[in-house]
């Protein structure tokens, strides 16, 4: 049975509504702990009326930030699945109708890059990236709206045969320039190698990797652990106030490179916006995350 | 030593004692008009009017400017804000000491701050910047009363010059006061001055594995 092109454009608004409205699960308790854990008096204030926020949110429907930012999507496609109409449309109207439809009504955050003009649309919105998964008989779509808060502080930089101690170095770099501009605390999301697009692209998969989800790569694991500890001892905190925690987690991922070696450093802000569905070649749509 | 941190239940307009008053760590709650835009377009217009010394269409001396962003629905003639939430104010940083100095607001905000010339107009002013939760729609909207006043309606909501009527907004953090004092200045200094530290102990993390 192949997939309909209404079930992509119902999935498509429906993660951008989810995202919106409730932080996922996994950072809840993330942020929870953190606050326990807090020793600063503003930014435990601060992490109960984070989670105060959220929760009034999921149970009263209501948009966590105004920012609501620009759509993204990344999807992958099994090799197996069929479709019966069109996939990018789809996903264009997904956005259009959800963008007229939504209530509370969203600002307009689509911004042309020249003209600075604000719209609901615009080129190539939503930004969609597609891959594929051999002998899949699903594809799934991650979603994650993109605003200007920690979007404006992201970085990628071309080193030369760097060592680990360029790369944490230039990681610190970045977080320190953002300083308590991002809404802390923020997971940092860093790509090493491949090349310009692919480093970029390393970055912001691993920045929507949920909390909890084992690094394989030993020497990876240690280096998420040291730069996350690192970026703590700065001392930004919830809200970029003052407090123990600046980043929720460090998560990275690397590809096979050439001498040299661009490495991109992303963001996602203390809401850590981010939905997955799954939609199966026999047309059900299983939620991933949220 | 910690300086105590207080919690002030603020009615506006705010005299300059009551705003000097205000210290970096502080809480406060607003209550009466506050003024809110997140145009740049906005900002460029109220920098302007200062300079030039031409009155605003809204006066906000002794208020309220915080860089807020909210939805008006129309709906049967009445004005309804939908919500509210901050933005990162560091985009408005050219503007923003021509519009304290000019304009004469006792409470500036939003997030993430301002640089150092907007904390020099602020201290010779007596004005301060507040901090709002970012992602805090749902807590900071509970104090939304009703619009006052809408002008530059030629604009997208957001960058409008809206006046609203709040009760009880917040609590926001005093993060820069009227003394020159900056909690993001300090705390990028600090973090500045912790590096060399924090670099040694990830070599060290390097070496022992």
């Amino acid at each position: 049975m192949p997939i309909d092109s209404a079930t992509i454009k119902a999935v498509t608004a429906s993660l951008y509504e989810r995202s919106l409205k409730k932080i996922p699960d996994d950072t809840r308790v993330v942020l929870a702990r953190a606050g326990e854990a807090e020793t600063n008096t503003t930014a435990r204030r601060t992490f109960t009326m984070m989670l105060e926020s959220a929760d009034t949110a999921a149970s009263k429907g209501q948009l966590i930030c105004s920012d609501v930012g620009i759509p993204t999507y990344s999807i992958k496609i099994g090799t197996r699945v069929r479709f019966n109409g069109p996939v990018r449309q789809a996903i264009t109207d997904g956005f259009a109708e959800l963008a007229a439809n939504i209530d509370p009504p969203i600002l307009k955050m689509v911004t042309h890059p020249l003209t600075h003009e604000r719209s609901y649309a615009g080129k190539d919105i939503p930004i969609v990236s597609f891959d594929v998964i051999d002998d899949a008989d699903y594809m799934d779509i991650v979603c994650a709206p993109k605003a200007m808060g920690t979007g404006r502080w992201e970085a990628v930089e071309a080193f030369v045969y760097p060592t680990e101690e360029d790369v944490e170095k230039y990681v610190l770099d970045v977080v320190l320039r953002a300083g308590s501009q991002p809404c802390l605390p923020i997971v940092v999301g860093v790509g090493i190698g491949g090349t310009f697009d692919q480093a970029t692209r390393l970055a912001k998969e691993a920045v929507l990797r949920p909390h909890g989800k084992p690094q394989p790569d030993p020497q990876l694991a240690r280096m998420e652990k040291n730069l996350l500890d690192a970026i703590n001892q700065m001392g930004f905190g919830a809200m970029g106030t003052g407090g123990d925690t600046s980043a929720m987690a460090v998560n990275i991922d690397y590809s096979a490179s050439h001498g040299f070696v661009p490495v991109a450093v992303c963001f996602n802000c203390w809401i850590n916006r981010r939905t997955a569905a799954r939609i199966h070649g026999d047309g059900r749509v299983e939620m991933l995350y949220e | 030593m910690k300086p105590m941190s207080h919690f002030h239940e603020l009615t506006l307009p705010l005299s300059e004692a009551q705003a000097r008053e205000l210290r970096v760590g502080d809480m406060v709650t607003m209550t009466g008009p506050v003024t809110v835009s997140i145009g740049i377009p906005t900002h460029k217009r109220m920098a302007e009017a200062a300079h030039a010394g031409t009155a605003l269409p809204v006066d906000i001396r002794g208020g309220a400017f915080f860089h807020l962003s909210t939805y008006v629905r129309e709906q049967n003639g009445i004005s309804q804000p939908l919500y509210l939430n901050p933005s990162t104010s560091t985009r408005y940083n050219a503007w923003m000491p021509d519009i304290v100095r000019g304009l004469g607001p006792r409470l500036v905000g939003g997030k993430g701050g301002l640089d150092s010339e907007s904390v020099a107009a602020l201290r010779e002013c007596g004005c301060v910047y507040l901090s709002f939760l970012g992602g805090g729609s749902p807590l900071l909207s509970r104090a939304l009363r009703g619009v006052r006043s809408s002008h530059w309606n030629e604009y997208i909501s957001q960058f409008r010059l809206l006046t609203l009527d709040v009760e009880a907004l917040g609590p926001a953090t005093v993060s820069i006061d009227a003394h020159g004092r900056s909690a993001y200045d300090d705390l990028g200094d600090q973090a500045r001055a912790r590096m060399p530290e924090i670099l040694a102990r990830l070599k060290q993390g390097r070496q022992t594995s």
